[in-house]
């Protein structure tokens, strides 16, 4: 009998049902949509602010940031520290590597072009890799320098382009040089005529170097498998005081807490685990990149948790808003299962159940709009998709109940109260 | 007459909310939450370039001026360039002067600047015991690279030697004694000062080579007046508004070549663009579910009240005047919830600039008059929607029941 009045009023009050489900489907998608979107947008942002470049750099632990002031490091013999080649790719072997979205080695030179002496940087501008895990691995300077790509002038040199160098601004300006020259490049009695495929403004020191692979920097120089620096960008946790602590000595730390840290993504862990497959190597956190990505992120994050929880307590509020409303409006109906003999018990039953089943069919809707819009907004936004956090279900599902036994909180309050004599007289 | 009219309308609009106390109160409620959200959202949407703007600023500078030529850049230039890119925007101005000297022996730079303006610019310096200030000028920081190099820790203090303004550095003779060269050293020509660590300086980056100290301190050492070797400014603005400004920039002093760090520039272009449009999509989602809402709730309220209508056209009340009520209704309870709901949004958005950013937000006033015209739009809408149906029924049709 309870059931059979639930189904008829399910189907006899359609429309008043429907309602009720439809200002459910809109809440529930909301906040799904909302949730599903501040919990990926840290990830999302992390990978937009990558366009600042390395936040990670690899050198030689002898060669030492000073030589870089004096312009003593190149050709005077002062370093002759260097990494290997062969260890750049093992960056993506390390824990993290899923996180090293991009890397390049770079190999400090110079030649004599036309008589002058010009810095002659060699990298992998593009390189394609298979590791022995059978992992792909695209990278490059290319994905390092993305504000190069505005005013560039020609091509980017391609893997196997040894011929060709890339020009920056300055340099090409002082050298005389255009797009599709070719030079002699010139160090210690070996020459080398290359092509300029492309030319590029920095904006900083790269505007006076000249840019070639790796491979025929090396050959040049007498360097072979050499390289002076690895820039490494990478998806990071923003630092907290376990990571400060473990930055100064991860000696420091206890065998918990050494362990959370090196399985967190925090710079300083994975700049502990870079050094432990680059021989020689020293690998420091570019504070200007890696400190103020933490900035933006925690507040971009934190921004998101404000508007999601704005925008789930607005729907909250109307979801239990409605259904205080169309309890109250159904107050004759009610009132005479009242003057029938029904006790209040049944009667708060009877509104909880169709409220709740309403509720439970426009929350499954709601639940698989709301993934559809934040798709949408991942889509629109970041070009990717937004992962699914299943956790977000759960919440939803509790908040939804609550929200619809509080919703119908005053309208079973105001039924107590009803007297059905005054109801159905129709006052 | 008509003057009664008027009266009688009144009293049935108001007496129509007043003895309906309970649904006004849930009517207003979904009015004031769509009318919060909206204000709310729409204030934090317009506020979020300026405020992540700055944050930005966090990269650190991003124009650099250089003196063009072997000119150097003096305090009044400062003064301009400060004058040309507005106080307000200016996060940070740091001005620097190298200074190359002797430690043992060993050639190292000081980098004399304004500390309290560096620490503005590099909010991303990581200072090991303090930071440098002009009220204590023997007290400098170190880098990092020259910290290790020179085994200095916090507290220790070194000498520094180096040329005065105006003289030529001699290089030591090989034929005078040690004697002699540390009179040279310590010579007319020369400067020696005692100075001690308050901090050293980890960037990961070229910072971590040098001394910093204060300017001033550095020219009183050096003999002359200042004498700027670039000035590094944090200056909130994207990559167009900073071309304006360089430009600006270059016409106002010609002695100074300014120029934008096309890396940071652009980058915030790109991040802040994408950022921007985060907000923006995720505010209209919002807003269209929130509206939609707020219509349902609207309209599940009048619904019931077909038979109150039916009545009042059954004992003599033409449509025109129905509608008029319900009209004048909607525009009350509109105007009601939409204001409590803006001044609700503005706090929202207040607690939310604070809690993010830190700073107070700018309140975009055409927002109040915009939120509540679109609320009472809605509210007249949802009133008068689903009672037109029930004007063309026959009263008496409604009245039984059906």
């Amino acid at each position: 009998m309870f059931w059979r009045m639930i189904l008829r009023t399910l189907v006899r009050q359609k429309s008043k049902m429907l309602m009720i489900a439809f200002t459910v489907v809109l809440g529930v998608s909301l906040s799904t949509a909302m949730m599903n979107v501040m919990l990926g947008v840290g990830d999302k942002v992390n990978r937009e602010l990558k366009v600042y470049g390395a936040n990670i750099t690899v050198r030689h632990k002898e060669a030492a940031l000073m030589n870089d002031l004096y312009g003593l490091s190149e050709g005077l013999g002062v370093t002759d520290k260097f990494l290997y080649e062969d260890d750049v790719l093992k960056l993506k072997s390390i824990f993290w590597g899923f996180n090293i979205i991009d890397f390049a080695p770079l190999l400090d030179g110079r030649a004599t072009v036309k008589g002058r002496e010009v810095p002659l940087v060699g990298t992998w501008v593009e390189r394609h890799a298979v590791l022995n895990t059978g992992e792909e691995v695209h990278t490059g300077l290319r994905s390092l320098r993305n504000w190069w790509q505005q005013g560039f002038v020609g091509d980017w040199l391609g893997e196997h382009d040894d011929d060709f160098v890339m020009a920056g601004s300055l340099a090409a300006q002082r050298l005389g040089l255009k797009v599709g020259d070719t030079l002699t490049l010139a160090h210690g009695g070996r020459q080398k005529r290359v092509t300029v495929k492309g030319i590029f403004t920095d904006g900083g020191a790269a505007d006076e170097q000249l840019l070639g692979t790796l491979k025929m920097v090396q050959e040049l120089m007498g360097l072979p498998g050499k390289v002076s620096k690895i820039e490494v960008s990478a998806l990071t946790t923003p630092d907290n005081d376990l990571a400060r602590k473990a930055a100064q000595d991860p000696r420091s730390l206890s065998p918990d807490e050494y362990e959370t840290w090196y399985c967190t993504a925090y710079v300083s862990a994975i700049c502990h685990q870079i050094q432990e497959v680059v021989r020689d190597g020293v690998a420091r956190p570019v504070r200007q990149v890696a400190e103020s990505e933490g900035t933006i992120l925690n507040k971009t994050t934190l921004l998101m948790v404000l508007i999601t929880i704005l925008s789930s307590i607005g729907s909250a509020l109307a979801i239990s808003n409605l259904i205080t409303a169309s309890v109250i409006e159904r107050s004759q109906e009610l009132g005479l299962l009242k003057a029938l003999g029904a006790h209040n018990w049944q009667i708060a039953l009877l509104v909880l159940v169709e409220v709740m089943l309403t509720g439970l069919a426009g929350g499954v809707f709601g639940y698989a709009l709301g993934i559809g819009f934040a798709q949408i907004v991942g889509q629109t936004v970041f070009g990717s998709y937004i992962e699914i956090a299943q956790m977000v279900i759960v919440i939803v599902a509790v908040i939804l109940f609550f929200v619809t036994l509080l919703g119908s909180v005053p309208a079973i309050r105001y039924l107590m109260n009803l007297k059905p004599t005054e109801v159905l007289h129709g006052k | 007459m008509a003057n009664n009219r008027q009266k009688m309308y009144l009293r049935m609009v108001t007496s129509s909310l007043v003895r309906r106390a309970s649904r006004l109160i849930i009517a207003v409620l979904a009015v004031a939450i769509g009318a919060t959200i909206l204000s709310g959202l729409v204030t934090i949407y317009y506020d979020i370039p300026r405020q992540l703007g700055r944050e930005f600023r966090s990269y650190g500078a991003n124009l650099l001026l250089l003196p063009k030529g072997d000119a150097r850049i003096s305090r009044a230039d400062l003064k301009t360039v400060r004058e040309v890119l507005g106080d307000d925007r200016v996060v940070g101005m740091a001005p620097y002067r190298y200074q190359t000297v002797k430690i043992n022996e060993q050639p190292y730079i000081i980098a004399g600047t304004d500390l309290p303006e560096a620490k503005k610019n590099s909010p991303f310096w990581y200072v090991e015991g303090e930071w440098g200030s002009a009220s204590r000028p023997d007290h400098v920081m170190v880098g990092r690279e020259i910290a290790n190099t020179l085994n200095l820790s916090i507290g220790d203090s070194f000498k520094v030697l180096g040329v005065r303004f105006g003289h030529a550095a001699e290089a030591s003779a090989q034929d005078l004694s040690a004697q002699q060269n540390r009179v040279r050293d310590e010579g007319e020509q020369n400067f020696s000062a005692r100075l001690v660590v308050c901090g050293i300086v980890t960037t990961g980056g070229a910072e971590e080579g040098f001394i910093f100290a204060d300017v001033d301190m550095l020219d009183e050492l050096v003999g002359d007046r200042f004498r700027g070797d670039v000035v590094e400014c944090s200056v909130v603005a994207g990559a167009e508004e900073m071309e304006a400004l360089t430009a600006q920039l270059e016409s106002a002093l010609p002695g100074i070549q300014p120029r934008a760090v096309r890396r940071l520039t652009q980058s915030q272009d790109i991040v802040l663009g994408k950022l921007q449009s985060l907000v923006l999509l995720v505010t209209v989602v919002v807003l269209i579910i929130t509206m939609i809402s707020v219509s349902t709730t609207m309209m599940a309220m009048v619904a019931e009240r077909r038979r109150e209508i039916a009545l009042k056209k059954a004992l003599g009340a033409e449509n025109r005047f129905v509608i008029g009520e319900l009209l004048g209704e909607g525009v009350l309870l509109g105007v009601i919830g939409s204001a409590a709901g803006v001044f609700l949004g503005f706090e929202f958005a207040t607690r939310v600039s604070l809690n993010v950013f830190g700073r107070a937000i700018n309140f975009p006033w055409p927002v109040v008059p915009v939120t509540i015209v679109v609320f009472v739009a809605i509210t007249v809408l949802a009133s008068v929607l689903p009672v037109r149906k029930v004007m063309d029924i026959h009263p008496a049709i409604v009245l039984r029941g059906e």
